[in-house]
């Protein structure tokens, strides 16, 4: 609710688009935060966050699997990347092999995937609400 | 953890983003958000006990 009056406040922003889509991509939330939608921008932080950190907790696999040798996994690895930042962050400090022998290999690769997922909606929510289409 | 709870988690996060995404009013919001979780929940026991009869 408070979002809403937020929203009536703050005047749509076209040019802020690019740049509020490259900050979701890089932390989720963060166009939210820039487009002055705070509520909304600390939910995806929350929300997201915490599946991918679940996700890490779980053992998953970070693979960085670029090309067309195994388009799958090149699907894959690109939503995983869609997370941006934590999931460079995560690598560096060296969660990316995972632990396929857990019990929860494949829960952890669902969640930190499905992460990345949800941040592409999220950036593509930052880039509507910057031109107007949506509060 | 167990598999029921990582799926309540996963319900939970996912239905609270696909809300606060796809409803702008607080209220319309909260229905969503409680709607997609006993959809999650509720497939994934349909199709669990769809499956039971397979040998593993």
């Amino acid at each position: 609710m408070a979002d809403s009056t937020t929203a009536a406040v703050v005047a749509p922003r076209p040019a802020a688009a690019v740049p509020a889509c490259l900050l979701a991509w890089l932390l989720p939330g963060a166009g939210h935060f820039y487009l002055r939608r705070p509520q909304k921008g600390l939910t995806f932080l929350g929300a997201i966050g915490a599946l991918f950190v679940m996700g890490l907790a779980m053992d998953s696999r970070l693979e960085m699997a670029v090309g067309l040798d195994d388009i799958l996994a090149s699907l894959f690895s690109l939503a995983q990347m869609a997370i941006g930042l934590p999931y460079l962050a995560a690598r560096m400090l060296g969660y990316e092999a995972g632990n396929v022998t857990s019990v929860t290999f494949e829960y952890g690769n669902t969640f930190t995937a499905v992460a990345g997922l949800l941040n592409i909606l999220v950036m593509l929510d930052a880039y509507d609400v910057a031109v107007g289409r949506k509060a | 953890m167990s598999h029921f709870v990582t799926l309540l988690l996963f319900a939970a996060l996912v239905s609270l983003v696909f809300a606060v995404l796809m409803r702008e009013d607080t209220r319309a919001r909260i229905r969503f958000g409680l709607t997609s979780f006993a959809a999650f929940v509720g497939s994934a026991i349909v199709v669990g006990w769809l499956m039971s009869p397979f040998p593993s």
